[in-house]
């Protein structure tokens, strides 16, 4: 039984924490506008979080050390407080995404305004944390965000030129009437989509939860092999649909629901049902990780008790972090303010707070004194650096990109 | 107290978790408190210190002055300085770990938690405390 519960751990991650808001805005969005000539994004992402998740995760369950505690032992109190405020805001700016995102899939669902679910969902959210346990909340949702299969299924009933697209994803070309400053700006955006900060601080939190020992390191890397590719997957099967449908239209995104059309198109109602039923557990499901993670993070760099294991009472102030953050989550949601947009500005200032929480990380994973045999090999240094270095040069490029593109236009 | 005669305190000590008896957590090791012995010779760990009134300081800037003026309402008004605790009380220095010979609740660095708890977790319905 906890064979099966550790794999869905990892299906929870790649579904929740991979494919989430995140991925579903920017893999249709850059379809629909760019084709498959930034597929290859999607690639180097699975891969750089797969090489640090499975950092963080040895690294917790050998020493027991989550992802921001290692960050304030080896950045210090300043730096590492500078990382802890980036990524809090980058967490809040997320969560109110994925409930936006919650509250559009029921709004397809319904017809009723996502304004008024985005009360709903919060306080959903909250009794799932308040009183679900851990393992409960990781099977309903893992399992749940299987629905998002369709993508495939829908792709394959399209019947499209399997060549035209393979072409298109191996030969990256800025479409005619596109800038580079552009596509580069959504190759950003993309990346940070993948690699999302409070995917490591989930997983390496989530391993110290769920008690995670040397013993389980072989499941853990099973988990990421499994895990993040098949979101991986998903996501370009997903990008690709609005290659085939949208971009020869001329449909560009700016609503979940255009960006659902091309399953609508292959599949009818049925796919329409899957595709709503996955978007909201592969959104509802993210929710939940981001609102834990502020509390994780929190909670890691003073020193507290945290963790959903623990009951309210045994760690108030981590259950209180998780409670105000999403408290003012749903307040940004409900401004009215448009959750496509604020995906997008939360995937971009992703990548720009991410050298802080990767470099510690590739620190401590070679660490002797903290892991004894269990360092990385060399091969792993050599892809994590590498990584490092492109994860450094597109947080430095993002802010001016932004700027240069006025965020993408 | 399996203490080395000389230590690392980047390394070794400072911002490392601060855990009691029972390995539960009870913040960190905000900052240290040094003694320089009357008879010459380098100085002594007297103390690790802990809370806002200890990082405040190490932050600096605007910030720490911030930090400090919150940690300040966190301690009784008769006790204006930070957590202190003995260097006498740390049994054990693991990796990333500082582990001590009492219970969290005698250390006096859970004012924050226990006013969370108070205000805003015990009334909220489910909460698992009676009130």
């Amino acid at each position: 039984m906890s064979k099966l519960a550790s794999i869905t751990l990892g299906i929870l991650t790649a579904i929740g924490g991979f494919l989430d808001i995140g991925e579903l805005v920017t893999g249709s969005l850059t379809g629909a506008r760019f084709g498959m000539s930034l597929a290859w994004v999607v690639v180097l992402g699975v891969a750089a979080i797969m090489l640090y998740a499975d950092m963080s995760g040895r690294i917790a369950a050998i020493t027991g050390r989550a992802v921001f505690d290692i960050v304030r032992e080896r950045l210090g109190p300043r730096a590492g407080l500078v990382n802890l405020v980036a990524s809090f805001l980058i967490n809040f700016l997320t969560l109110a995404a994925e409930i936006g995102g919650v509250a559009l899939a029921l709004d397809l669902a319904s017809d009723v305004s996502y304004l008024l679910w985005v009360p709903l969902v919060s306080l959903l959210a909250w009794v799932v944390i308040w009183r679900l346990p851990y393992q409960a909340m990781e099977r309903v949702y893992g399992l749940m965000g299987l629905a998002l299969i369709v993508f495939v299924v829908a792709l394959v009933k399209l019947h499209p030129s399997w060549s035209g697209l393979w072409h298109g994803a191996s030969h990256p070309t800025v479409p005619t009437g596109e800038g580079h400053p552009t596509w580069f700006y959504y190759a950003i955006a993309l990346f940070g989509a993948a690699i999302t900060p409070y995917e490591v601080f989930f997983f390496s939190s989530g391993a110290i939860e769920e008690g995670w020992t040397r013993k389980d390191l072989a499941e853990s890397r099973a988990n990421i092999l499994v895990g993040f590719p098949l979101g991986g997957a998903l996501t370009i099967a997903w990008m690709a649909l609005a290659a085939v449908v949208l971009q020869p239209r001329g449909i560009s995104v700016d609503h979940l629901g255009q960006a659902g059309l091309p399953v609508a198109f292959a599949l009818g109602k049925v796919g329409v049902a899957f595709m709503l039923v996955g978007f909201f557990a592969a959104t509802f499901g993210a929710a939940m990780e981001v609102t834990l993670s502020s509390g994780y993070i929190l909670g890691q760099y003073l020193g507290w008790s945290w963790g959903k294991k623990l009951r309210p009472r045994e760690a108030p102030r981590f259950y209180a972090v998780c409670l105000l953050v999403l408290f003012g989550a749903t307040g940004l949601v409900l401004t009215t303010i448009d959750p496509v947009k604020l995906t997008e500005y939360a995937v971009v200032l992703s990548a720009v707070a991410l050298p802080l929480t990767y470099f510690p990380i590739l620190v401590v994973a070679n660490d002797r004194t903290y892991l004894g045999d269990d360092v990385n090999s060399w091969w792993m240094n050599l892809l994590g650096t590498g990584f490092l270095v492109v994860i450094v040069v597109a947080s430095a490029a993002a802010i001016p990109l932004m700027i240069a593109t006025k965020a993408g236009l | 107290m399996t203490m080395p005669p000389t230590i690392d305190i980047g390394r070794a000590l400072l911002d490392r978790l601060v855990t009691d008896v029972d390995g539960r957590p009870l913040g960190r090791v905000d900052d240290i408190e040094l003694r320089t012995p009357e008879a010459g010779g380098p100085p002594v760990i007297e103390a690790i210190l802990c809370g806002p009134m200890a990082l405040g300081p190490r932050l600096g800037g605007r910030v720490g002055t911030w930090w400090l003026s919150v940690g300040r309402r966190l301690r009784p008004e008769s006790n204006p300085e930070p957590v202190r605790i003995p260097l006498a009380l740390v049994t054990e220095l693991r990796p990333g770990e500082v582990r001590l010979s009492i219970s969290r609740d005698d250390a006096g660095t859970l004012q924050l938690r226990d006013w969370v708890l108070d205000k805003l977790i015990a009334p909220l319905p489910g909460s698992g405390v009676a009130t």
